[in-house]
């Protein structure tokens, strides 16, 4: 049986966003980065809710969220594993969510007034992560 | 998901009065609380939770209006019913002079659905030795005591008032992993009376925000997050009159820039500034911790001349 693989990721509490965002957020970037690969064993609901000192329901939900995306699958009596990817958004979602990173980026630099071209250095520089896996 | 039904509520209020002299410490409640999970209940001081409580457990009448818990009438709860509920407050009120084996023994002379590995798996999380007395317990060591006592009983409903309130980070943290993850927790449902919103971010499937007596919000926490939002605006010369903002918790100026924090308001806000003169406009979600105290500010009484 596979083992479970540790899932190192941080949580803050005071952040606009809800825990179990930013589990959902942690767990998507381990994704995508290819730190976690396709096939390895998440921690049980119990067990993360027990590394970050939260409410076991709060992971549950994270959980569900990320299988409901297609990032994770259950399975049955074994436990969750990381998907093997397929386009988990429709085009147009995907376009839009797309839209909404790069307008929130762009108003970000805008408010350092940094320049273009060197932000779009360290913009490539900082997605160069995820080139392992480019193919989606 | 469907409505509970009378029996799956473990409180419930109707209309529930209390005065005191000329002021309601609660002024006509309507609270059902849901069997099963973490219910965080959270207000500012004199919010009415001590109150309740007292009503609830049977300690003080109502003045009008009807308490039960656990589908008993509050106010004729037999031995058995309040062998039941479990309530752990802040001051883990134990005698200091007799001894941890010793106290144990009584309790589990108490209670007859005892439950001593209940006990054993709370209690392992601390330093605490049978023969020590309980005088001789820190803070947290007494903390973890009552929490392993109270979770034996096996209550159905578990009530902690602020239970972590002057522990230290470790000892915090040992009490949350021992109500979060045991076995015997994990079978009642718990209320979780608390200020601190560090605390009911990790622990709250649920939010119930009283105020001046009556019920403001009940809703997971991450959705009454949600109603608050924190919009920042360029406003030259005086802004609207607050009276006028729709919505409004909290306004301040600060560096000439006005800052509104406003509940229940969709992107219309940003025209209603954009029409007070707004040269521009941002907003940003804020967290927990911000919106509840925003919200409880609100109604907070300020002296006449600030």
């Amino acid at each position: 049986m596979a083992r479970t693989q540790a899932l190192l990721i941080q949580i803050a509490t005071g952040d606009p966003r809800p825990i179990s965002k930013q589990i959902v957020d942690g767990v998507r970037m381990k994704i995508a980065t290819g730190e976690l690969a396709v096939g390895a064993q998440l921690p049980s609901v119990r067990g993360l809710a027990q590394q970050l000192t939260i409410n076991p329901n709060t992971v549950a939900k994270a959980y569900a969220e990320l299988t409901g995306e297609g990032w994770l699958e259950s399975r049955q009596g074994l436990g969750l594993y990381v998907a093997t990817p397929r386009q988990r958004l429709s085009n147009a979602e995907r376009d839009r969510r797309m839209d909404e990173a790069v307008q929130g980026f762009v108003h970000e630099v805008a408010a350092l007034d940094y320049p273009p071209e060197r932000a779009l250095s360290r913009l490539e520089r900082a997605l160069r992560v995820l080139a392992p896996k480019k193919t989606a | 998901m469907t409505e509970p039904t009378p029996s799956e509520y473990v409180i419930q209020t109707e209309a529930l009065c209390k005065r005191y002299g000329a002021k309601l410490a609660l002024d006509h409640l309507d609270l059902r609380i849901a069997s099963g999970r973490i219910h965080a209940i959270v207000g500012a001081n004199g919010a009415g939770k001590s109150t309740l409580f007292r009503i609830l457990l049977g300690f003080l009448p109502p003045s009008s209006g009807r308490a039960s818990i656990l589908g008993r009438d509050s106010q004729h709860l037999t031995p058995t019913d309040r062998g039941r509920i479990g309530f752990v407050n802040e001051e883990h009120t134990l005698p200091n002079w007799m001894r941890v084996a010793a106290v144990t023994a009584m309790q589990r002379h108490h209670y007859p659905r005892w439950d001593q590995r209940a006990f054993d798996e709370v209690i392992g999380h601390y330093h605490v030795l049978p023969e020590q007395k309980v005088g001789q317990l820190s803070r947290g060591e007494r903390a973890g005591f009552n929490l392993a006592l109270t979770l034996a009983q096996r209550p159905e409903l578990l009530v902690l008032d602020e239970p972590t309130l002057g522990l230290d980070v470790v000892a915090k943290r040992a009490f949350l992993e021992s109500l979060l993850y045991s076995n015997a927790a994990g079978q009642c449902t718990v209320i979780y009376c608390s200020h601190q919103m560090e605390e009911v971010e990790r622990v709250a499937d649920n939010l119930i925000i009283l105020e001046r007596g009556h019920l403001m919000n009940m809703s997971a926490p991450d959705d009454f997050c949600a109603r608050v939002m924190h919009w920042v605006a360029d406003i030259p010369f005086a802004g609207p009159a607050p009276a006028s903002v729709p919505g409004l918790l909290q306004v301040q100026r600060i560096d000439g820039l006005h800052h509104y924090l406003v509940l229940d308001q969709d992107e219309d806000f940003a025209d209603f500034l954009k029409a007070s003169g707004a040269r521009s406009v941002q907003s940003m979600p804020v967290s927990l911790d911000r919106a509840v105290n925003g919200f409880l500010a609100k109604n907070h009484a300020v002296p006449a001349a600030a």
